[in-house]
Order: structure tokens, then C-alpha cells, then sequence
């Protein structure tokens, strides 16, 4: 049964001068991910409701909105809530909750985390993407939480231990949490599109490896990118990803057909030393 | 009747069109290679060849085709085990003939397979196969395509671009021989049904190589690239491994990359440095001017980690500097050396230089004893009658 990618996706017809404001509540949790060889690891998560996702939330907003978010920690540690040039909410104390008022003034992708123990909070589950969109913006997105999990750290670092960063060597590579082929039944991740038809997939590390993205059938146009903001304009078939970074890309497909992205290192096709149950996923494209 | 006999006529024109091959390219695929590494270790590979005498090696053969030319590729399989195929990596292909078994079709032993495509833009891409790909690109199933552009003037980088006097590829990947194993080279498949594989455990290479060479083969004066004095070369920098590179060139040659992934890029920019990661191409246009030689040095880093786990020199030689002399004997020991002191048997003649891996210039002298212990730890070229060896500073 794939997993399901929760999105906490919050439409609105109001214009920028009509702002609306929104109420959302994400619950810090522990549970377990299960990995494309059928095994789990311990994560935290932040959650659109009480139950635990496997996956934080994904937040898509409206430009000019005003976001009321109630950030409760029902962990026993301490955490926090951060989106760079968006929101910081300091230390969340366990057991507790914080409220903060954002206003949505700026469009475009923000990657939120957990910025307690950096970056293992984060590694472990606590970070996902915002996006403002504005309203104008009728294109259709797909969003790529893309990050790696190196199995044998996560009871450690749950369990508050320490790991070496130089040490790093991950075993599973995953897209919203996904493997291959799940990742293509996540209707978030999978692009269905048409000839001719613009599409945009948002892309966020969070992860600690650098990504290298390649795409079969097309090549895409860079539009947004965190690390380099000089290398919007770039048309590339191979997109490089580095943590805690994240690209927006734009593609108008002009043929039909079946295109797969994967990471050119392609050890992170593999997922527990199997090949290809890693980061792939493919582009569909009707006529 | 005209009218309609015009159409049919021209309709049929069309046709024809679509599927007249202006190049043709037969690429046999074979899984009995072996490879000689720097060291003298020999590891089984998988490689791409143009004929059935040739030695299987890796990267396999460049193919040069022409922009807006129809190509076919015929490939040919001919090995005893999995099935492959040839996936045309950049080129934006159609879903037929873009070489992903379970999308495509794949070539099983001794049968043939032919891959159709236009080549719309001038640039650097590569071929490889698709078949369990972590391990068959590992094991060397790997080219670069080159198309030209379309004016006739191959030595420009395309219509209404920027002209050079000579390309030079530089493709960089790594070997790690536990992935080279019969164990994991004879995997399972299913000419059918594709079915999980697996791989070892960690990917831990021990030769970084460009162009299929390292080290003391790099440094061989028979693989070091010709350059022209006072030339403008197109550097095409590609990276097919698992790892991150960094091409450094030395200051004075001006490095300005102007493209990536066979399109030009909005803005070219002046970097000595250019960041390639795997699967990425980049062009750049260098000047040489009348030294004998430019070193370039390429940085292999760790995609987990950000570690820097090797360093490669390639040399370009002007064509005044002749080689002299390819039996030298030009030993340096120790080498690496931890306290940047070396020696050498060899009394010289004249003098020999040394170069930083920035191009700057560090030592001329004659002395058997060689002293780098006060310039920084790193990489070293020593130039001597037209030998070049590389020494490691640590």
C-alpha cells in the first residue's frame, strides 16, 4: 500500500487585496517510516492533525493570506519551527505550543525545519516545504521532498546520540518518503501532463546529500533557485540539488510519452542494496 | 486535382524525410572487458566498441554527429549475460528510443536494436546504458555524443557562437572494484520482467579517473591533450560517476564556461573553478598562451559527506613542447611526501620547474633534493624535458 503524501493545501479565490485569514494547527510527533525494504526507522514529523504522518506537512498558501500557525510539540524534546525570510518560532518546549501570525507578503518556496540540533532534527523528519503562491499563478505545481536516510542513524540520533556528518553514507533515497515505485501512486510527486501544457515541480532537499536530477524527454527551465539565484534561465536535462536548497523548474512538454527523473548518482536509485527502489519516478505526458 | 496530387506529394516528401537516416553508427556492447588500472590491478568491465576486435574500454567510443541530422544508432549485443541498451542521455528522445528497459525495449545477447533521433542542439551528451544502471554505467557502459553544429564550421560551439581552434574532452567517473566483481557484474534478469538486483553495500571507489585514466597514467606524456599556443579551446567537462568534480584551471587561461547540458547559458561566467556533477555537462572556452604546459586539476567529492577523496591532474601541452624524451626515468620519492621534501636519483642537466595546480610557478632548479615544504600542502606538477610527474604535498 503506497503512502499517501499528506498535503495540507489551503485554496482560496480571494484576490491579494481580499486577504483571507487562515488557521493551521501542525503537530510535532514520533513514529516510524517505513523503508522500501519493508523495514522502519524512528521519525518526527510535523503533522497536519493528530494522527502521525510519515511525512511533514506540505504547505501551500496564497499570497497576501494571513496564516495564524499553532505549532504543538507533543514530543519529549524540544523543538522548534523555521522558515528562512518567513517565520521563526524559537524553542518549543515539549508538551507545549506556540502561535504566530504570518503574513504572506513574498511568493515562492520556502523550506521550513526544525532548527534545534541542526541538522539532525531536520534529518529526522522535522522540515518540509512552503509554497506562497500567487494567486495569478494558475500553473499546475508538483512538489519533491526529496531527502535520504541512512537506516542505521536514526535509533541513534532518536535516541539524542551522536554521528559523524564525515560518516554519512545513506542506504535509502526517497521522494515524500516514497521509493520506487511508490512514488509514482503519490498524485503530489507524479507529473500527469499534457503537450503543450506548462507545468512546475518544486524541488526541496531535505536531506544532507547533494542530489543530481536528471530528466528523460525534456529539458527544463530553471526558475527558481535557492543556492544559485544567478542560474535562473538555465535549460538543463541535469539539475544539481544540495541540501537544505531548493529549485522550482518549469517544463512545457512537446511530445507525448513516459520520461523518468532519477538522481545521476545512481547509487541513490538503490534502496537497502536494491536496485531501483530509490529515487526514481517518472513524467507522463499525453498528447 | 492539383492541388490534391501537390499534397499527397508533399505529404509523401515528409515522410520521407522523417525517416531517412543521415548518419548511421553501429556500437557493440560487450560485458568481457578488462581494465588496467594505474597500479597495475586489472578489473573486469562492461564497455561500448565500434568493431568486435577493438579492446573493450571505457568511455567507449565518441560519436560525432551533426545538428539537425537524423541518426540511428544500431546497437549490437554481444555478451553472454543481462540484456542492455543505449540510453541517449540529453538528447530528449522520444519514449521508443530512449533506452529505459521497462519503457523502451532492451537488446538481449546477440540481438541487434536500433535507436532513432534528431539531434536538434549542438553540445555534449552522453550515452550509457539503462539496464540496472547503478551497476552497468559502474561497470562502464558509457560514452559522450558530440553534435556539431550545423553551419559546417565544426570548430564553433554553434550557429552564431563563439569559435575555437580545438575541443578537448575531459570526462571523469570512478571505479570501485568491489563493483566489479562476477558476483555483481552477473546479476540476475529477467528478459521480461524486470526484477530487483542488488548491489553492495557501500560505493567506496578507488580509482578517479578522466577519460578512463589516473595517476601515473595521466601523467604519461603520451596522454597528456596537444594544445596550440595563443589557442581558444573548448573544454567539454562531463562527469558520468557517482561522484561531485570540480575542474580547476589555472588562472591564466581565462576559464569562461558559456554552456551546459547542450544549450547555451543566459549569462556565461568567469570561474576558474566549475562544479560538474553527475550526469551534468559544461563548456568552457580557455586561451592558452605560450606556456608549455596548463594542468588542470579535477577534485572528486563525496555526495554524502562534501569530502574532497582525490584529486586528478590532466596536463594540456602546447605543441612546442616536444617530448624529448619518454624514457627519462624521472623517479621521485617519497611521493606523496609528508613533509613536502622529495629526492630523485636522477642528475639533471637543466632545469626542471614546478607548478602549483593554479599554473603559478614554484620552483626552478637542478637539485636532486626537492624542497616544497614551504609552499602549502597539495598537488604539484614537475616538468622535466617534456616528462611531467605529479607530486603530492601533504
Amino acid at each position: 500500500m503506497p503512502k499517501l503524501y499528506l498535503t495540507f493545501l489551503i485554496v482560496t479565490a480571494c484576490s491579494f487585496l481580499h486577504a483571507t485569514t487562515i488557521d493551521v494547527r501542525l503537530v510535532i510527533k514520533p513514529g516510524l517510516l517505513t523503508l522500501s525494504n519493508g523495514g522502519t526507522v524512528e521519525v518526527i514529523t510535523y503533522n497536519n492533525t493528530d494522527s502521525f504522518s510519515e511525512n511533514s506537512a506540505l504547505l501551500v498558501w496564497e499570497l497576501g493570506d494571513v496564516v495564524n500557525l499553532k505549532i504543538v510539540n507533543n514530543d519529549t524534546q524540544n523543538h522548534g519551527f523555521n522558515a528562512d525570510g518567513l517565520t521563526s518560532f524559537g524553542i518549543i518546549p515539549a508538551g507545549d505550543s506556540v502561535i504566530q501570525t504570518i503574513n504572506l507578503s513574498n511568493a515562492g518556496v520556502f523550506r521550513y525545519n526544525d532548527n534545534v540540533n541542526p541538522p539532525f532534527n531536520s534529518y529526522l523528519g522535522l522540515s518540509g516545504i512552503i509554497h506562497i503562491k500567487d494567486p495569478s499563478d494558475t500553473t499546475p505545481y508538483f512538489y519533491w521532498d526529496i531527502r535520504e536516510i541512512q537506516s542505521n542513524w536514526n535509533p541513534i540520533l532518536y535516541g539524542s546520540g551522536i554521528v559523524n556528518l564525515t560518516d554519512y553514507d545513506p542506504d535509502f533515497f526517497t521522494i515524500n518518503g516514497n521509493h520506487n515505485p511508490n512514488i509514482n501512486l503519490d498524485p503530489i510527486a507524479k507529473v500527469i501532463g499534457n503537450v503543450g501544457v506548462e507545468f512546475k515541480i518544486v524541488l526541496v532537499n531535505n536531506g544532507l546529500s547533494i542530489h543530481s536530477m536528471h530528466f528523460h524527454g525534456y529539458h527544463l527551465l530553471s526558475a527558481a533557485d535557492s543556492k544559485h539565484p544567478a542560474f535562473v534561465g538555465r535549460e538543463k536535462d541535469t539539475f544539481p540539488l544540495y541540501p537544505h536548497e531548493h529549485l522550482i523548474l518549469s517544463c512545457t512538454p512537446d511530445k507525448p510519452g513516459e520520461y523518468p527523473v532519477h538522481d545521476h548518482n545512481l547509487v541513490a536509485v538503490t534502496g537497502g542494496q536494491e536496485y531501483a527502489t530509490g529515487m526514481f519516478l517518472t513524467l507522463l505526458i499525453a498528447p | 486535382m492539383i492541388k490534391l496530387t501537390l499534397s499527397v506529394l508533399l505529404v509523401l516528401i515528409s515522410l520521407d524525410c522523417l525517416t531517412q537516416i543521415d548518419y548511421s553508427k553501429l556500437i557493440i556492447g560487450r560485458n568481457t572487458g578488462t581494465k588496467t588500472l594505474h597500479d597495475g590491478n586489472v578489473t573486469k568491465i562492461f564497455g561500448f566498441t565500434e568493431t568486435l576486435n577493438e579492446v573493450t574500454d571505457t568511455p567507449g567510443p565518441t560519436i560525432r554527429v551533426t545538428e539537425g541530422d537524423t541518426i540511428q544508432i544500431e546497437f549490437w549485443n554481444v555478451s553472454q549475460g543481462a540484456p542492455h541498451t543505449i540510453h541517449l542521455h540529453g538528447l530528449d528522445v522520444n519514449q521508443e528510443n530512449d533506452g529505459v528497459p521497462h519503457l523502451s525495449f532492451v537488446v538481449n545477447h546477440m540481438d541487434h536494436g536500433y535507436y532513432k533521433f534528431k539531434a536538434p542542439h549542438p553540445g555534449t551528451y552522453i550515452y550509457h546504458c539503462h539496464v540496472v544502471s547503478t551497476i552497468h554505467v559502474q561497470a562502464g557502459m558509457y560514452g559522450v555524443i558530440i553534435v556539431e553544429p550545423s553551419n559546417g564550421q565544426n570548430n564553433t560551439t554553434w550557429v552564431g557562437g563563439e569559435s575555437f581552434d580545438r575541443d578537448i574532452l575531459l570526462t571523469a567517473s570512478e571505479i570501485d572494484t568491489n563493483w566489479h566483481t562476477d558476483a555483481v557484474l552477473d546479476h540476475e534478469h529477467d528478459p521480461v520482467n524486470p526484477i530487483p538486483v542488488f548491489v553492495p553495500e557501500n560505493y567506496t571507489p578507488q580509482y578517479f579517473l578522466v577519460n578512463g585514466l589516473s595517476e601515473t597514467q595521466l601523467a604519461d606524456p603520451l596522454n597528456h591533450s596537444t594544445v596550440g599556443v595563443n589557442e581558444d579551446v573548448f573544454m567539454r567537462l562531463v562527469n558520468i560517476g557517482y561522484y561531485g568534480v570540480r575542474y580547476i584551471f589555472p588562472n591564466s587561461v581565462n576559464a569562461r564556461t558559456i554552456s551546459s547540458d547542450g544549450r547555451p547559458l543566459p549569462q556565461a561566467y568567469i570561474n576558474d573553478t566549475i562544479e560538474v556533477l553527475p550526469g551534468e555537462r559544461y563548456g568552457t572556452l580557455i586561451q592558452t598562451g605560450t606556456a608549455d604546459f596548463y594542468d588542470v586539476e579535477i577534485e572528486y567529492f563525496n555526495m554524502n559527506t562534501q569530502l574532497i577523496e582525490s584529486s586528478q591532474a590532466v596536463t594540456l601541452r602546447t605543441s612546442l613542447a616536444s617530448i624529448n624524451n619518454l624514457e627519462l626515468n624521472l623517479t621521485v620519492y617519497p611521493n606523496p611526501s609528508e613533509d613536502g621534501v622529495f629526492y630523485t636519483e636522477k642528475a639533471f642537466t637543466e632545469n626542471y620547474t614546478i607548478y602549483a595546480i593554479d599554473g603559478g610557478l614554484v620552483l626552478k632548479s637542478s637539485e636532486q633534493r626537492i624542497d616544497l615544504s614551504k609552499h602549502k600542502p597539495g598537488i604539484y606538477t614537475m616538468h622535466y624535458q617534456g616528462s611531467v610527474i605529479k607530486l603530492c604535498a601533504q
